[in-house]
């Protein structure tokens, strides 16, 4: 009960003017940043330390909570009116937001990237203020084990995304999964794959690199190949009937929103995984248990909620380990807690006891924030539905210019823009030739957390792929494992389910 | 090429030289941002004193321009390195070190970085300092009271470490260890501090070799404890924790130091300039309160002091690393 | 003309599976240069995981070769151009401007390059006027300039044109009020941008 009474305290706290009109101008930093592609929430919050050195810092807290907020909603704004994912978080929402935007119901993606994130945000804030401690102590037995396990089962989801080459499909798997591989050997800590000793391969393939090439670069020609430089993007029209009919359409959604919501906050509270995984994860579930999971990819409203929602309620999932254990699950969480620790916090499990106030002060204006993007989304929505009405000709340079600054801005480097360059040009020709391009881009996020993960496992059994089966061993792990191994398997028995089941129903 | 790039150096240098002479009149202030490079990734102990420097210096003003920290993570801090290397010269950059400074020149000599040559060191801040670390409820170290039992009981069995990386200073720390001890670890190498303490708190390993400021939340809640601290004396942080020489290890003694160089072929001028600004952060009080209450050790040291002392760890550290391979 | 109509589907599919089949080789070797080997006595090899994905992204690729042989894929029997003439004018002129646009950021520095790229492509793919043309192509890196040297505090390279900025970066941390600093920021960038939008309502 004393928790609510600090929840709801923090929650007046920000409700008073001054942190108020600082929640709202945060959030719009965050939209902003977060909807460019190649920025994010971390570029946002990294600013903003300085900042805090010089305003009160429960004041500073609620601002970071609104600019990491402001940017998980913004993220979807460049996914779904660019097709360009605005961060790691949202390149889920590309492969139905996108489509669905196309089609001319951009205004049906906004909404339900906007609705999704926001019950992500409620639930995932009523399930920390509930269950905080004892998660606290499930995330401190996640290991490595357990993670690759995790790894698995969210490749495992992934199967039926590619397309029906299944050659090509597997190639682009293996083509992430490699690139992953590029840079410092973090095990032996030798360097791999230096091609031409060039230092830029030092620091990896960033994911963005590949996703802004492939998303960004790739998808601009491909759009110059169809239109021919003279068609507008997409026809457009706001009234009331539009937005009321793409309320309707989230009716549907209800059960993404549920796996989405709770998926995404236990995988967000381990502390390896974070929200990205867990978008892509409950992308993956929704579509497999999902009726009409065919069309998945084509447009529907749910393959944007069920993302959106993962990623908003794992961000407020992944504050656990970070207060709790003191692991920055992501780059802002990681500036975040530097950040506390600058305050003079010292993150760990006593934190919840002795800073009371701190904690459940963020939790109480993640909530707060979440409340106020949902509201200023919804309101700036005729905005962002204006990218649409502007020329291709002139949003193509544009476009071009987002892309070569956040290929650029992540790493600092402008070897990254020329990879950029390289894979939205390769991305684009595979693509015409039925290469499916999201795989690699989910293999490329997921590869250096699933191999640290696998090599870490094997030191700690002398090399024995038997850690992850071992049910009195390591329960969580083989638990995992095996429903991800039944995953793999069920797209194989797909087709013969049908075969058998299917013709009775319609006979 | 080669030719090239010295032929190109030396016209660089001299060009330099020709401006620095016309405009040596007035004092050197930064024209634009002054880019702070970091070898390492965010939310490390590196990063975390790179932008704290950055915020007592935008907080009270103390330069005219702001410092940008920017993490060049890639190849334990050669992407970071090769950079500077090829910024001889720049006034408006300067790097913050880690000791993979002195181990990854050695380690990645296809990078061509020389040490000596292609930096200017400016001031040492702060030296870290290291403690051998156990889990309070270690299933493997149950009974381990002092760093003595700790010994005999890695001597017998094959016990876990936790560490932040190969070829980084715990690694290297362990194999000291194992030479002066006599005993061997399986290492399995995470991706950073906080992941390494709760690696170790969530009994995926026996003992690190951690700094203070990566256990502190851990070490308050009583999850984890200390052996003994790497240094001569006891620290005010840690009063109950013995020191090395204490316990009568004075070959156990290793420290990570937080310096700050620039470039190679700056003017004096922008030296004495930036050497001057770390000493004003370094006397801000913010600063020393905060370093102090995490266990760091305040360590001043510029001009000859300073390049004797790399000198001197940058040939320890090739001892390290040759015994250790 | 006939260059487009020569390059069919069928011929870019296996033109393109060749390709990637030498890249993965390349990895392939590449890989191995780090030990690859994973047994018993040492534990996996840096080299291991690229080796065997590099291995598997052959494999894919011959089996691609090997459905082009037989006729099995949808592209081995596409006689039709893989891309059409003016398309491909549109893409070549594109890819053309932007690799000369990264490859002057690294000579000229962004903001220059930038003013460039986008008068080029405008001026070619758009029918807009010269004034809106002069107005968008200098508005734009201005606020790319605002947006990430002030806002965010991310440098953009600026190669040969740094020194050009030295009185801005001078301006924006001296000692001036908040209150000019805005007025400035009203003249240089509202004002243009008005201007543009203006200029698109009323100027073809």
């Amino acid at each position: 009960m004393e928790t609510v009474g600090f929840l709801l305290d923090g929650i007046f706290t920000s409700l008073q003017w001054f942190n108020l009109a600082l929640l709202i101008f945060g959030c719009l930093i965050g939209l902003f940043v977060g909807a460019m592609p190649g920025l994010g929430s971390v570029n946002g919050v990294a600013i903003l330390i300085p900042i805090t050195f010089i305003i009160p810092p429960t004041a500073a807290i609620i601002f970071l909570a609104a600019v990491y907020y402001g940017a998980m909603y913004g993220g979807a704004i460049s996914s779904v009116m660019l097709g360009i994912p605005g961060a790691s978080t949202a390149v889920a929402t590309v492969f139905d937001g996108r489509p669905l935007a196309v089609k001319g119901e951009a205004m049906t993606a906004l909404t339900a990237a906007a609705v999704g994130s926001f019950v992500g945000g409620t639930v995932s804030v009523i399930l920390f203020t509930l269950f905080a401690p004892p998660l606290a102590e499930v995330a401190l037995r996640f290991n490595a084990p357990e993670t690759f396990a995790l790894m698995v089962m969210a490749f495992a989801t992934f199967v039926g995304l590619g397309g029906d080459d299944v050659p090509k499909t597997i190639f682009s798997i293996l083509i992430g999964l490699a690139l992953s591989t590029i840079g410092l050997d973090l095990i032996t800590g030798k360097p791999r794959l230096i091609f031409f000793n060039i230092p830029g391969f030092l620091h990896g393939i960033n994911f963005l690199v590949l996703a802004i090439g492939i998303y960004g670069i790739g998808e601009m020609l491909w759009t110059l190949e169809e239109t021919k430089g003279k068609v507008q993007m997409s026809k457009l029209s706001v009234n009331m009937n539009e937005v009321g009919r793409a309320f309707g359409a989230l009716k549907k959604t209800i059960m993404a929103m549920n796996i989405g919501s709770f998926l995404g906050f236990f995988v967000g509270i381990l502390p390896a995984a974070g929200a990205t995984p867990a978008s892509l994860m409950s992308y993956g579930i929704t579509k497999q248990l999902s009726k009409n999971s065919k069309e998945f990819g084509s447009g529907v409203p749910a393959g944007v909620v069920a993302p959106e929602c993962a990623n908003n309620s794992a961000s407020t999932g992944s504050m656990l380990p970070m207060l709790t254990l003191g692991i920055p699950g992501s780059p802002t969480t990681a500036i975040l807690l530097g950040g506390m620790i600058l305050w003079g916090l010292t993150p760990g499990p006593l934190l919840f006891t002795q800073e009371p106030e701190f904690v459940w002060g963020l939790i109480g204006s993640l909530y707060i924030a979440n409340f106020f993007t949902l509201v200023l989304n919804i309101a700036l929505i005729p905005a962002f539905l204006m990218v649409l009405r502007i020329p291709f000709a002139i949003l193509a340079p544009v476009i071009f210019v987002l892309c070569v600054t956040g290929g650029y801005a992540p790493t600092q480097s402008l070897h990254d823009v020329w990879l950029m360059l390289l894979f939205g040009f390769a991305g684009y020709i595979l693509r015409k030739l039925d290469y499916p391009v999201a795989p690699a881009v989910l293999s490329i996020v997921l590869g250096p957390l699933a191999e640290k993960a696998l090599r870490q496992s094997l030191i700690l059994s002398d090399g024995s792929m038997g850690i992850f089966f071992d049910v009195s061993e390591k329960p969580i792990a083989a638990v995992i494992m095996y429903i991800a191994i039944v995953l793999l398997i069920m797209p194989a028995f797909g087709p013969l389910y049908r075969r058998f089941f299917k013709k009775k129903q319609t006979a | 090429m080669s030719i090239i790039k010295k032929l190109a150096l030396v016209v660089v240098s001299l060009s330099l030289v020709a401006v620095s002479s016309v405009s040596s009149a007035k004092p050197f202030s930064p024209k634009k941002p002054v880019e702070l490079i970091i070898p390492a990734g965010q939310g490390g102990g590196a990063d975390e004193i790179a932008r704290l420097v950055q915020g007592v210096i935008e907080k009270n003003d103390y330069a005219s321009k702001p410092v940008i920290p920017i993490n060049k993570s890639g190849g334990s801090g050669g992407e970071a390195m090769t950079y500077v290397k090829k910024k001889a010269g720049d006034e408006h950059t300067l790097i913050i070190t880690l000791n993979n400074v002195l181990t990854t020149p050695v380690n990645q000599p296809e990078l061509g970085i020389d040490f000596f040559n292609d930096f200017t060191p400016l001031a040492r801040l702060i030296t870290d300092t290291f403690l051998v670390w156990i889990a309070t409820e270690g299933k493997n170290t149950a009974g381990v009271e002092t760093f003595d039992d700790f010994i005999d009981l890695a001597r017998g069995n094959g016990l876990v470490m936790g560490g932040t990386g190969s070829m980084s200073e715990d690694e290297l720390l362990l194999g000291m260890m194992r030479g002066q001890f006599g005993f061997d670890a399986k290492y399995v190498p995470y991706s950073g501090g906080g992941a390494v303490a709760k690696g170790l708190v969530g009994g995926e390993s026996d003992f690190t070799l951690n700094n203070p400021s990566e256990q502190m939340g851990f070490y308050q809640s009583g999850d984890s404890k200390a052996l003994v601290m790497m240094t001569p004396e006891r620290n005010p942080a840690f009063p109950e924790v013995p020191s090395s020489y204490e316990l009568g290890y004075p070959d156990l003694e290793y420290y990570m130091m937080r310096a700050f160089m620039a470039p190679a072929g700056i003017d004096a001028e922008v030296e004495k300039y930036y050497t001057g600004l770390l000493h004003t952060v370094y006397h801000d009080d913010e600063f020393q309160t905060f370093n102090i209450d995490d266990g760091k050790l305040m360590s001043w040291l510029e001009g000859f002091g300073l390049k004797d002392f790399l000198a001197i760890e940058y040939e320890k550290h090739g001892e390290i690393i040759k015994n250790f391979n | 003309m006939s260059i487009t109509n020569k390059i069919t589907v069928k011929r870019a599919e296996i033109a393109v599976a060749v390709i990637l089949a030498l890249c993965s080789i390349a990895l392939m070797i590449k890989s191995a240069e780090n030990r690859i080997t994973w047994n018993a006595e040492e534990n996996m090899g840096a080299g291991f995981l690229p080796f065997y994905l590099s291995l598997g992204m052959l494999i894919c690729t011959t089996l691609t070769i090997i459905k082009f042989v037989l006729k099995r894929s949808p592209q081995s029997k596409d006689d039709t151009p893989f891309i059409d003439a003016v398309a491909f004018k549109f893409i070549a002129v594109t890819i053309i401007s932007l690799v000369v646009l990264v490859l002057a950021i690294g000579y000229l520095g962004i903001y220059f390059s930038l003013i460039f790229f986008l008068a080029f492509y405008l001026r070619y793919f758009s029918e807009k006027s010269f004034a809106f043309i002069t107005i968008f192509a200098i508005t734009t890196p201005i606020l790319t300039f605002l947006f990430f040297e002030w806002m965010l505090k991310i440098p953009l390279p600026q190669g040969i044109s740094e020194p050009l900025f030295y009185p801005v970066y001078d301006f924006m941390y001296g000692g001036f009020s908040f209150a000019v600093k805005m007025i400035f920021i009203i003249l240089t960038v509202v004002l243009p941008t008005a201007l543009v939008f203006l200029t698109t309502r009323f100027i073809k």
